[in-house]
């Protein structure tokens, strides 16, 4: 579960680059609730999942994970409650560690890292059944340095890893924004697998308002640092990209009039 | 060349294999080009010869050796990591530092060890030559450490280690500590040099303060060469490599001196090592450049 409680975000604070990024935003995504985010460059989006992860410093407000207070924690802190797939294939992958190597980093994910072997048989057996449900043949491969591997196949990879340990919170920062057509509707449709056969709370940005709508249950579109409208259930089904644009429009609008009241 | 030098270079070649090690865990497994290194040496030396001098077991004193580099490496990561000082920068603060504190350590720049006790001289007064029992002693300890290394970089914490110095992102999305990872893999690295000092110390029979000039460049000189010629991913080739890496130098300095090429002298022999190093990290750039230009010529064709 993720509570954001009243979040400022402020880039710059003081100088005449002062960014406002995020404004009193508060949303609560319940255990479970598989959540899209939407919204045009710099509308917030990707720093709101970094308030979640701790990538992003907060100005004010609070964020709650599972119910434990972690505003004030780094990132490594945090890695113990949420898993993460990034929009850069590279970064979420050790390119110089084997397959194994990288899923044996994830399966330690905001644990005690020891003495112990990092690849044990046992260990080994498990991630080659894990590895096995992408069906794209990696569990052959499992010694193979991950820098062998594509784009995809590492995103794939990225996606498995965030399994690997307990957490139930999955947060993808535009995870398929960097892949090909194909590549990426073979990657969307593995997040929607993997997060059924683990039951996980998901916080998905991305770009596509089609993507946006076919996954998950609830939607979210942030403009200029503010949520301006949250549908879900069955309002949301009947919904396509077109009257996702109408409401980006009339919800920009209002904003519009806003600003020009206040000018005014 | 005579037995008797190849011996003692390939001593001296196995003393330097651990600087080696030393400075493939900060330049290749870290990343942070580290140049403590030619302050911990020294160290090491200074804090063996001074504690054996005052009465303290060999042993003990290069265990303390050991950890006077690790401190030193700590001093580099804290002004690194806390304070965000550049790494280069960081670790040449602390190998100057550590120059007036090695002096101080002494009480002097130089002790010399003759006929004081060192960790060899039990096997030496069993009446074995000093020589295999140095060659013997220094032997085993470099296989004791490299093995220590594998093992380590195989364990949990070791592939956090690996993965800090490739994509720290990574590390940090995972929950682990980059801070720490850098801690620890500077204090291992300078302890692991130091200790080579200390040993270095009591095989010449003494300690300077400005043996460490260069240690960096050795280092490098062990690791490159080592990794050109034995190459692979696996992390018990690489320490391999590394430690033949160093021996080989040593080696081919040797030769090169004592065959009296080129009229060389001892003293040629940072610039050597300078340029050879040099070549080294330039060459394989080059290679890939000189790879493009072939295959971007012969693209064209097909227009």
């Amino acid at each position: 579960m993720i509570d954001l409680k009243d979040i400022d975000v402020i880039f710059n604070p003081g100088t005449v680059l002062e960014n406002k990024a995020l404004r009193n935003v508060s949303l609560t995504v319940p255990e479970g609730q598989f959540l899209t985010v939407i919204g045009s460059n710099g509308a917030g989006k990707s720093t709101l999942l970094g308030a979640v992860s701790g990538e992003t410093p907060i100005f004010q407000g609070t964020v709650k994970i599972d119910g434990l207070e972690v505003t004030k924690l780094g990132v490594h802190q945090r890695a113990k409650l949420a898993a993460r797939v990034f929009q850069n294939p590279l970064a979420g992958t050790c390119a110089s560690l084997s397959i194994e190597e990288n899923m044996a980093l994830a399966f330690k994910r905001g644990r005690r890292r020891g003495w112990r072997l990092a690849l044990s048989s046992k260990r080994r057996r498990f991630f080659r059944d894990r590895i096995a449900i992408l069906g794209i043949g990696l569990e052959d491969r499992l010694s193979d340095s991950i820098g062998l591997l594509s784009g995809g196949q590492r995103q794939a990879v990225s996606l498995v890893m965030a399994t690997l340990s307990d957490s139930h919170l999955l947060l993808l920062d535009e995870h398929t924004a960097a892949l090909d057509p194909r590549m990426a509707t073979f990657i969307l449709e593995l997040t929607n697998t993997v997060v059924k056969e683990f039951s996980l709370t998901v916080m998905m940005v991305t770009h596509s308002m089609k993507d946006a709508l076919a996954s998950g249950e609830r939607t979210i579109m942030l403009h200029e640092g503010k949520i301006i409208f949250d549908v879900a259930g069955r309002e949301r089904q009947k919904m396509d990209v077109s009257n996702l644009l109408e409401l980006f429009n009339q919800a920009r609008d209002e904003d519009l009039g806003d600003d020009s009241l206040l000018l005014g | 060349m005579s037995l008797f030098a190849f011996l003692g270079t390939l001593e001296i070649g196995l003393i330097y294999g651990l600087v080696a090690l030393g400075v493939y865990l900060t330049f290749r497994i870290l990343d942070f080009p580290d140049l403590t290194v030619d302050g911990s040496f020294p160290m090491g030396g200074a804090v063996a010869a001074t504690a054996i001098v005052a009465g303290i077991n060999p042993w003990v004193a290069t265990i303390l050796a050991t950890f006077s580099g690790a401190f030193c490496g700590l001093v580099t990561a804290f002004l690194a990591v806390r304070c965000g000082i550049l790494h280069l920068l960081a670790s040449i603060l602390t190998m100057i530092a550590a120059f007036s504190v090695n002096i101080r350590i002494m009480g002097r720049p130089n002790i010399a060890l003759l006929g004081e006790p060192t960790i060899f001289s039990p096997f030496e007064s069993l009446g074995f030559d000093p020589l295999h029992v140095h060659l013997g002693v220094i032997f085993i300890l470099v296989v004791c450490s490299s093995l220590f290394v594998i093992r380590l970089l195989s364990s949990d914490f070791g592939l956090g280690l690996r993965a800090t110095g490739v994509n720290s992102q990574m590390v940090a999305a995972q929950g682990g500590n980059i801070g720490l990872f850098t801690y620890f893999g500077l204090a291992l690295s300078n302890g692991l040099v130091a200790f080579s000092g200390a040993l270095f110390a009591q095989s010449n029979s003494f300690a300077d303060v400005t043996s460490g000039v260069g240690t960096i460049v050795v280092g490098l000189a062990a690791v490159i060469l080592g990794q050109t010629l034995l190459s692979g991913t696996r992390i018990w080739v690489a320490v391999s490599a590394v430690i033949l890496g160093s021996i080989l130098y040593r080696l081919s300095v040797a030769f090169a001196l004592s065959s009296g090429m080129f009229g060389l002298q001892a003293s040629d022999l940072n610039l050597i090592t300078a340029v050879l190093v040099a070549l080294a990290l330039v060459i394989p750039k080059m290679k890939n450049t000189v790879q493009c230009k072939m295959m971007s010529g012969r693209l064209p064709d097909s227009d």
